[in-house]
């Protein structure tokens, strides 16, 4: 479900986030934010949904930017956040972030350590988009 | 029979000191710490669901936690 101008981009991008959700079965649906805050990745079709996660996940990105910034730290690299019913998960890329959500009982480490090593798959699709 | 008295009023008021500090220190117990903050130079920050960012952060992640990404 990725939207981007180059098709080989868009595809790789959904290859690379369904080669995650493969490996990391806790992930219960996984994103990419642009550093823009446009969504390139996501388990919602295009439209008014799409468009709503997106402006939440640009705001929770906000937030921790801002949080990162007012403790004098630079950037935040990871947020992860026990809401109750599950987890959201976050890990800062090099123009963007790279975000997955899993319930209550997942093996929240493990995925995060998942996302990590797929985050240079994913700069690197990214980085491409952007040459083209 | 007085002494009785006494003795009630005596065990009331201590029932009623101690539920005052139990109820004092459930209001001043810090919350669970839901949130995890990891920074580039490695540190980290965590903040309890009972703080207004720790709820910041709490409420955004329920709603795409809800929705799905």
């Amino acid at each position: 479900m990725a939207e981007r101008s180059g098709a080989g981009t868009a595809e790789d991008l959904d290859g690379v986030i369904a080669d995650l959700r493969a490996l990391s079965e806790d992930i219960e649906s996984c994103a990419v934010l642009s550093g823009d805050g446009d969504l390139l990745s996501s388990s919602h079709a295009p439209g008014v949904e799409r468009e709503r996660v997106g402006a939440i996940l640009a705001a929770l990105v906000d937030l921790s930017e801002r949080l990162a910034r007012e403790s004098g730290k630079g950037q935040f690299s990871q947020l992860r956040i026990d809401a109750g019913g599950g987890h959201l998960l976050v890990v800062r890329l090099d123009g963007g972030v790279l975000a997955a959500t899993t319930g209550q009982e997942a093996r929240v480490g493990l995925v995060l350590y998942d996302m990590r090593n797929t985050r240079g798959e994913v700069e690197k699709v990214l980085a491409e988009g952007d040459d083209q | 029979m007085k002494k009785l008295l006494r003795r009630l009023f005596v065990l009331g008021a201590l029932a009623g000191a101690g539920y005052a500090a139990w109820s004092y220190l459930q209001g001043q117990s810090p919350g669970k710490e839901n949130v995890q903050i990891v920074f580039d130079d490695g540190s980290v920050r965590a903040l309890a669901s009972n703080t207004t960012e720790g709820q910041e952060f709490t409420d955004i992640a329920r709603k795409l936690i809800e929705t799905g990404l």
